[in-house]
């Protein structure tokens, strides 16, 4: 009976704890994509060259090159500095939010002091570039090459060169494309078309693209 | 007779599907009043999701086995304390959580024929468990400082009903700047679980799918017989020492001696049904070489460990024996992997081949085994298949022959067996599995299985066939 009665006690506790949980009010939620994260600087020691031996290495190219063998990882090498010190700040305040951003650059750049980022800006885009894979379609990669450097005025599609330069090499904050991972750069694109990726710009670049555009530019870009 | 045998048939289809729906109920009901996501300790640390290390838990991606091959210290955490010396290295570094984390499996199994519960034939047999849980693990894992980390398990499991020790693991690790040679020192509790590749045997992956892991009966409590190497977790320990050169080329050596010199092991040979105890004697030497080699999204590896044992078994058939015999196995085990891990599959190929050879003390020939020498060979095929990291499945396919030994196995003295296990899987989360499994056993001990033992009547393999219905979940 004692038994029964404790048994009764603790039901109704649990019972009621839940309903308090339930009943407390909701914390405010963030607004989606806002500035909501403010990480306080890290005191960690380590530069960027430790943090390239360290953390990027081990998807970004072993010997700290920046050249990334899988293409779910893209290659760093040469990329423009204004560029990766703009991802890696939108990375630690969560405004860019891809899902691989989510998984795995959200963590990686959390802790990031202002320092770091600007080190591993610096130390990226000062590698020697990765060299294009040959095209096996040079029809294919031409007419990638058309897209890039006209666009498709007809649809609307704004030619890509003005912002990633001449040879896709990047401008300022505009990255570069030229030598990147065919399915890294249309994952990206993707990414654009399908609204996942942040960037008003890109968004209204990209919305018109077709399939077989996005494989002739990636082609291009891949092989340059 | 026949109605009545349908409507069996009827009640059983009935109870089926409510554990289903009691399964999924659950999850549905965690999914309106949770809106945390459950992160494994190693995601704390990192800040990444399961499928940066994962394909699927427990098997690794590349990055996963960098990750393990450092030590388990990547993290871009802000430490809770750190302090550095005049040459700026640390002296402390304490991260500002600790890694803790639960595994929890639950099963329902459903055994084609229900296994006797006790030595008596028949006595209160049943055809179902529901095991809630299954096996419930707590934890620790992480950095420790920054170049040590480690992996430390506690593991509850139902036949039982007690707490252990479960895999075990502390290593240092430290690199060259450019990473050409990552090298590190380890101590743990079960040989091969310090590797990166899933396709030794020590790593969980494939016991994840094997039926002891999931079904408790059956034939459970007289393991098939299988190399000696892979039934020394937990019962050994011992350290080893590495090297991974140029993100392609790993080499290790270990040595391992008994946890408890003189302890009862009771699942120690490659037929459980004969030997019951025995200890490790001195110290076994253990050895790994493996090569990876990475393309786009693929991944593979070819490797090759073994390990040299020593061992005094105290019990066989029963019989308490006098100290001072030694049997001596040499394990070789050769095993490759291939893994395709792309933006929405993931597949993999892994195998392993085992050559056994046991060295019979002559002092129990002929008396407990008819050969001085006796060999085994093992074959085990796993093919995976995933989309998106949320559904998909496994086949695994595991084949045993050996040289016959009527003394030491009974019957016709043949040690083989054969099964295979088909798994589909639905991992709402990443951290969250549900799985249906079903285990076809084509032969079991020669079928000189416990069922042929405890219930003349039914000498079929196939009465091992089991169907499990499984949840898995880490957080």
């Amino acid at each position: 009976m004692k038994t029964l009665a404790s048994n009764v006690v603790m039901v109704a506790a649990i019972a009621l704890a839940a309903t308090t949980v339930r009943d407390a009010p909701a914390a405010p939620l963030p607004p989606l994509g806002g500035t909501t994260t403010v990480v306080p600087p890290d005191a960690s020691t380590l530069d960027a060259r430790a943090l390239v031996s360290k953390v990027c290495s081990k998807c970004h190219g072993a010997s700290g090159n920046g050249v990334s063998i899988s293409p779910l990882f893209p290659i760093l090498a040469a990329q423009r500095p204004g560029y990766i010190e703009m991802e890696l700040q939108l990375f630690r305040q969560r405004e860019r939010s891809d899902p691989h951003a989510r998984a795995f650059m959200w963590g990686i750049a959390r802790g990031l002091t202002d320092e770091q980022i600007e080190g591993l800006a610096q130390y990226f885009s000062s590698q020697p570039p990765a060299s294009g894979t040959p095209s096996r379609d040079p029809a294919l990669a031409e007419k990638g090459k058309m897209i890039y450097e006209n666009g498709v005025p007809e649809r609307d599609i704004l030619a890509c060169l003005p912002c990633h330069g001449p040879n896709a090499e990047g401008v300022n904050t505009f990255p570069r494309l030229a030598g990147q991972h065919r399915d890294y750069l249309a994952r990206e694109l993707h990414e654009f078309t399908g609204q996942l990726r942040e960037s008003e710009v890109m968004h209204r670049f990209t919305q018109n693209l077709t399939e077989g555009e996005i494989a002739a530019v990636t082609e291009y870009l891949a092989s340059k | 007779m026949t109605c009545a045998g349908s409507a069996d048939g009827v009640v059983k289809l009935v109870r089926l599907g409510a554990v289903a729906m009691l399964l999924l109920a659950a999850s549905a009901l965690m999914l309106v009043s949770t809106p945390a996501r459950a992160v494994p300790p190693f995601a704390r640390q990192t800040g990444l999701a399961c499928e940066a290390c994962h394909t699927i838990p427990p098997e690794l991606t590349a990055f996963g086995r960098r990750f393990k091959l450092n030590g388990y210290t990547l993290t871009t955490r802000p430490p809770l304390v750190e302090d550095i010396d005049d040459y700026k290295k640390n002296t402390v570094w304490l991260s500002d959580l600790p890694g803790i984390g639960i595994l929890l499996q639950a099963t329902y199994n459903h055994y084609n024929v229900a296994p006797p519960d006790s030595q008596v034939p028949g006595a209160k047999a049943q055809s179902e468990n529901l095991q809630f849980p299954q096996q419930w693990s707590i934890i620790a894992a992480g950095a420790i400082t920054d170049h040590v980390g480690g992996f430390l398990q506690m593991t509850y499991t139902q036949p039982s009903g007690t707490f252990g020790i479960d895999n075990t693991e502390v290593r240092y690790s430290d690199h060259t700047e450019n990473n050409d040679w990552v090298w590190g020192v380890l101590a743990n509790n079960n040989p091969g679980n310090q590797d990166v590749w899933n396709s030794v045997a020590a790593y969980p992956t494939l016991d994840f799918s094997n039926q002891s892991l999931w079904s408790s009966g059956g034939i459970d409590g007289a393991a098939l017989s299988g190399p000696f190497f892979e039934g020394l977790g937990q019962s050994v320990a011992g350290p080893t020492a590495y090297v991974w050169y140029k993100d392609s080329v790993y080499f290790g050596l270990s040595e391992y001696h008994a946890a408890v010199s003189g302890s009862v092991n009771t699942t120690l040979d490659s037929s459980n049904l004969a030997v019951d105890g025995g200890t490790v004697e001195g110290w076994a030497p253990y050895w790994r070489l493996a090569y990876e080699y990475d393309w786009g999204y693929n991944a593979m590896e070819v490797g090759t460990s073994g390990m040299y044992t020593k061992f005094t078994p105290s019990l066989i058939a029963g019989q308490t024996l006098d100290p001072g015999f030694v049997n001596r196995y040499l394990d070789q085990s050769y095993d490759w992997q291939y893994q395709y891990n792309g933006q929405h599959n993931n597949f993999s190929f892994l195998g392993r081949f085992t050559h056994e050879t046991q060295e019979n003390d002559p002092g129990l020939v002929p008396t407990y085994f008819s050969n001085s020498v006796d060999h085994l060979n093992a074959w085990n095929l796993t093919a995976t298949y995933y989309y998106n990291h949320h559904y998909g499945g496994l086949i695994n396919l595991v084949r045993t022959t050996g040289t016959s030994d009527g003394n030491f196995y009974g019957g016709n003295g043949s040690p083989g067996n054969q099964y295979e296990v088909f798994e589909l899987d639905w991992l709402p989360w990443f951290n969250f599995r549900f799985m249906l499994q079903y285990n076809v056993y084509q032969v079991v001990n020669n079928n000189q299985n416990p069922f042929i033992l405890l219930k003349a009547s039914n000498p079929k393999a196939s009465n091992n066939n089991t169907l499990d219905l499984g949840l898995w979940m880490d957080f």
